[in-house]
């Protein structure tokens, strides 16, 4: 049970538009609310680039984390090519983020609704769902709505006695977080390790088996069929107008009430993390906040008076929105021995082929290990606010950006922390990572 | 089209990296992972470079050329990125060039010399991997030196495609393996010793041999096959030929590596062809030999002349290692004399590839084509081997028992076991003793350049030719004479 | 149902392995070999190179790309497991709720550190990275399911509910 604890439920909302009871993901339930009209409709009525049109319109950027302009992506692809490939991106791996998980179990027809929407647009007879490996509940509830969908005609040939035909096949990962960048899942698909590609080519141009593939995030997906129902002017004016819409935003750490909340883009965050999540836990003063998830910049409390959750504030506080996953962290936390959870976690998931992220994360984290370890050098600090600068723009792909932006701005925002301990040889903090 | 690097314009063409376009222009942009007869990793990150309105460094080598690009690769920026990815490669890199058979010829340590930071930032102990062992048993694998630039692997997925080679584990723990060790050996396994930019990939056969600083390459081809690849044959500087090393080591050949040629195996070579330099090992025919005693020079040469002068239908058995040159002074002099027949002095041994669809050809001679050019392809049958009372055997050859009672005139390179003697043996220089060409199974010509001096009584074939013919009378006056 | 260590059952994997292969494309048989590893394993526990073998060449790939994938896949395992496998979430928000402290409550329980299997054989305990469960952290993994917001009570009963 993840999420929606005490979260307003409202029709008007794209994700949380009903009460979660042990029968809401079902195909049934899921037409009460509504569910597959969107897809009917575009049958019937619309053409492929119709629904691109509303979807452009929409303003709808992706939801994994690189906020991408979704509609652009759809127009780089060549819809006469003789294959196009559409992948679902379920590897939910970036540290603080949850929300697919919590649409593959209750809402996962209208993630369905949503491939089988984007694939009409995109003219895609095969789209697949990469779904991370350790998935259970969300796997089976995915299968489970499959096989409705199958047996009610609204997958595989004929969808709803129309010309469309579409076939969704579900593939799980196998335990590499990396597998959540575009191009390393294709590889993972493809049945290779995961390792990122060179861009140019993009997956767009040449992809899965070399055919134009788009790889759109559960969350991105999920949000097709309220825009095709709705229309992309009314997404548009929803939230901030720089990057619309509604967000599954999470939040975790030490808050009372951590879980889901959708909220719209623009919501200021300290009222998510002081009224709707309950605040910090114990009544404590807040130290800082990762704002999307663990590799965009830390903020501290001063930083986020004014913030609101979307794109344009967060970059303005040299900070991003990422996957939406606020990680909130209390004083008196200990940000040497956190910082280390995160650089432990980089260097268990970097893929190894490139040299600044391979080598790179490795060496932060034995750093670090030491430091906490209380085998800290004087050099140490130095090193840990100079290595990121040789990883920062020089990888592959972003994992290697993602690694070294948390260590940047740890050193930069804390640094009497880590020149503290690397001194002493003792946390500031009394090695405290609870609240 | 054209561009720009730092203050040079140079044309390009469409579709081409500016990688490429920079190292066909001469100028120097440093790569690992790049090659031009593999895929492109752009894993390495050495050849980052700047290119105006552009904010993040891009890797030159997967990086299309544009009109009008501007490149920068003096800016601070890209000096510090090269400095960086120095740092991260050496950063467990063992630095034990000291004991490392590549100290001299390896990039690694070209690059440190040139774009690496003065000292290393790390006050950490380096991690280890597997030191040098066996990957096969012709190369040793240091997996503390690997770059893991993945070379190897591609080559052996991409061009020998025997995939005998993988990258294992995850992140840093990652490293290259031989991923099936049941599997045959790569018959073109050695070229990853090539491609190797670091000391990881080592000949097993020219381990600790030599430092590389004293010898140099010549130019040769390969005898193997038809195919006739380009080669370099690694001799011992002469400057660097000391008493103290003793004769064998100053004149012998330590290695082969593949010679670049875009008309007939590119930069590849298959083992064979690396092994070339070991057919010095076989045991020479050193002095001439009349019968089982050896005999002079002249008395050789004597005997021989009058052998040919009483018989009146020779034949003589060509050899396809011969090179063109030979085989021209053979045609204007003495061969006029003899009906000539075609052989194929080698063929495949057991267990040995015949022919496959990249280099190796099924024909195990290298000059074929210029016996064929010159005297047709007749060989000889028993039935033709009882019209001659004299045969003229030019190179390697077996036992005389298909020639009957008729004498035989061998001239050959390397010593056999006999039962039956030739009436006259006469030692030739080998492939390594002269310079000449070869044409190969697409008639493409091919130079090789003398490596080693023949030892002193062994003859060079065409100088046999052109005495025994000067001192024969013309065939016409023979004929005549008959 | 984990066999014991050594070949996994030919015949029933054969059945499994042509079971997955009708679910795709029928030229996207090289698609089949993570999949198909995650069989051998469910079926066996853990997954050898001869495994990877057999994986590769039914899905028509070279031996080389599966004994990669088998080498790269954190899920998979190449040794044998105990019977059940305990996943302690170690990352950031799990860290913030108590995740150490619940490690080695774990560690002590069961007397093994992180990455190693309690001596009978019941269970390998490891720690592992997020499981996208932030928000009920500190969470575990035991075997397929999820336990949420734990305790050291909850764990101790979890832990003692397995066979």
């Amino acid at each position: 049970m993840s999420g929606q604890r005490g979260q307003d439920v409202h029709a008007d909302n794209v994700f949380m538009s009903f009460a979660v009871t042990s029968d809401s993901h079902t195909l049934d339930a899921y037409r009460a609310r509504g569910g597959y009209e969107a897809l009917g409709k575009a049958l019937r009525t619309l053409r492929p680039e119709d629904v691109e049109a509303e979807v452009t319109a929409s303003g709808l950027r992706g939801r994994g984390g690189a906020n991408f302009p979704v509609g652009s992506k759809w127009s780089f692809v060549n819809k006469q090519s003789p294959v196009v490939y559409l992948c679902c991106n379920a590897d939910e791996g970036e540290p603080g983020t949850f929300k697919d998980r919590w649409i593959l179990e209750h809402i996962p027809h209208q993630l369905v609704e949503g491939i089988l929407l984007a694939a009409f647009a995109l003219n895609v007879r095969h789209a697949f769902v990469y779904i991370r490996g350790e998935f259970d509940l969300p796997l089976r509830r995915l299968r489970a709505a499959l096989e409705e969908a199958r047996a009610a005609g609204l997958v595989g040939d004929g969808i709803l006695g129309s010309g469309f035909a579409c076939d969704i096949v579900v593939h799980r990962g196998g335990g590499a977080y990396v597998c959540g960048e575009e191009s390393s899942l294709i590889n993972s698909l493809e049945g290779k390790k995961g390792y990122p590609r060179n861009k140019p080519p993009f997956p767009a141009v040449k992809g899965f088996y070399g055919a134009p593939t788009v790889v759109n995030n559960v969350e991105t997906l999920a949000n097709v069929p309220w825009i095709v129902a709705r229309g992309g002017a009314a997404y548009a004016a929803l939230g901030n107008k720089a990057n619309p819409g509604h967000r599954l935003f999470g939040i975790s750490g030490h808050v009372n009430r951590p879980g889901l909340y959708e909220l719209p883009t623009g919501y200021p965050m300290k009222k998510l993390i002081f009224e709707d999540a309950g605040g910090i836990l114990g009544g404590k003063p807040l130290k800082a906040v990762i704002p999307g998830g663990s590799s965009t910049p830390v903020l501290t409390a001063g930083e986020i008076e004014t913030l609101t959750l979307d794109a344009p504030s967060l970059q303005q506080a040299g900070s991003m929105l990422g996957s939406g996953g606020l990680i909130v962290i209390a004083e008196g936390t200990c940000m040497v021995r956190l910082l280390q959870v995160l650089t432990r976690f980089y260097r268990h998931e970097s893929c190894g082929q490139c040299t600044p992220c391979r080598e790179g994360t490795a060496w932060m984290d034995d750093i670090l290990a030491r430091v906490v370890d209380g085998r800290g050098e004087a050099a140490d600090v130095a090193s840990l606010r100079a290595i990121p600068e040789g990883i920062l723009g020089n990888t592959l792909c972003a994992l290697g950006d993602a690694a070294a932006m948390p260590v940047l701005s740890f050193v930069k925002k804390f640094g009497n922390e880590f020149e503290y301990f690397a001194a002493n040889r003792r946390s500031l903090n009394g090695d405290r990572l609870e609240a | 089209m054209e561009l720009t690097i730092d203050d040079r314009t140079i044309e390009a063409n469409r579709g081409e990296s500016v990688l490429q376009a920079a190292l066909r222009h001469g100028i120097e942009i440093p790569h690992f992972c790049y090659h031009p007869g593999l895929s492109i990793a752009g894993s390495c990150r050495i050849c980052l470079v700047k290119v105006e309105g552009v904010s993040k460094l891009m890797p030159a080598c997967n990086l299309s050329v544009v009109p009008n690009m501007k490149v920068s690769t003096v800016v601070p920026e890209v000096g510090r990125a090269r400095e960086q990815v120095m740092q991260f490669l050496m950063l467990n890199h063992p630095v034990d060039c000291g004991i490392c058979d590549k100290a001299g010829e390896c990039r690694l340590q070209d690059y440190e010399f040139a774009y690496g930071p003065p000292r290393s930032r790390s006050i950490d102990a380096k991690h280890h991997k597997r030191k040098l062992h066996d990957l096969s048993p012709r190369i040793q694998l240091d997996n503390e030196r690997c770059i893991l630039c993945s070379r190897c692997v591609r080559f052996t997925r991409e061009v020998s495609k025997t995939n005998m080679l993988g990258i294992v584990e995850r992140g840093a723990h990652a490293f290259v393996e031989r991923v099936d060790p049941e599997s045959d050996d790569d018959p073109y396994s050695d070229n990853v010793i090539g491609l190797c930019p670091t000391g990881a990939l080592l000949s097993r056969d020219f381990l600790y041999q030599s430092r590389v600083w004293f010898l140099e390459p010549v130019r040769s081809v390969c005898t193997g096959c038809s195919r006739g690849c380009s080669i370099d044959l690694w001799r011992r500087k002469k400057e660097w030929r000391m008493r103290a090393l003793g004769e064998e080591r100053n004149s012998m050949l330590y290695r082969v590596t593949a010679h670049e040629n875009p008309e007939i195996n590119g930069p590849w070579l298959c083992n064979k062809g690396f092994d070339q330099h070991k057919l010095m090992s076989r045991e020479r025919m050193l002095t001439p030999m009349l019968g089982d005693a050896p005999a002079s020079v002249e008395q050789a040469l004597a005997r021989a002349r009058d052998l040919i002068a009483q018989a009146r239908s020779p034949a003589a058995l060509v050899s396809a290692l011969a090179s063109n040159e030979e085989l021209d002074v053979f045609k204007a002099t003495l061969g006029a004399r003899f009906r000539v027949y075609a052989r194929e002095d080698a063929v495949a041994e057991p267990g040995e590839v015949v022919e496959d669809e990249f280099l190796i050809k099924a024909d195990k001679n290298p000059n074929s084509h210029g016996v064929r050019e010159r005297f047709g392809w007749r060989t000889l049958t028993a039935a033709d081997a009882q019209g001659h009372d004299l045969f003229l055997v030019w190179g390697d050859w077996g036992d005389y028992a298909g020639f009957g009672r008729a004498p035989v005139i061998h001239l050959e390179s390397f010593a056999r076991q006999r039962d039956r003697h030739a009436d006259v043996h006469i030692p030739l220089s080998t492939t390594f003793e002269r310079s000449g060409t070869f044409s190969n199974f697409e008639g493409k010509r091919n130079r090789f350049d003398r490596v080693l001096d023949k030892p002193p009584l062994v003859q060079h074939a065409a100088d046999v030719f052109a005495q025994l013919d000067a001192e024969l009378a013309a065939p016409q006056e023979l004929r005549e004479a008959s | 149902m984990k066999d014991g260590p050594g070949d996994a059952d030919a015949g029933a994997l054969r059945e499994q392995f042509d079971r997955l292969r009708t679910g795709y494309p029928s030229q996207m048989s090289a698609s089949l070999v993570l999949p198909l590893l995650q069989i051998v394993q469910e079926q066996k526990g853990h997954v050898t190179p001869a495994d990877a073998h057999v994986v590769a060449d039914y899905a028509g790939v070279p031996r080389a790309q599966a004994i990669e994938a088998l080498s790269w896949y954190t899920m998979l395992h190449r040794q044998p497991v105990g019977r059940h496998v305990v996943k302690v979430c170690r990352n950031i928000a799990c860290a913030l709720r108590g995740s150490d402290r619940l490690l080695a409550h774990v560690e002590k329980t069961l007397g093994v550190a992180p990455g190693g299997t309690t001596a009978d054989g019941r269970v390998t305990f490891l720690a592992v990275e997020c499981l996208a469960s932030c928000g009920t952290a500190p969470v575990m993994q035991v075997d397929e399911t999820y336990h949420e917001q734990l305790d050291e009570a909850t764990v101790d009963r979890v832990l003692g509910e397995l066979p």
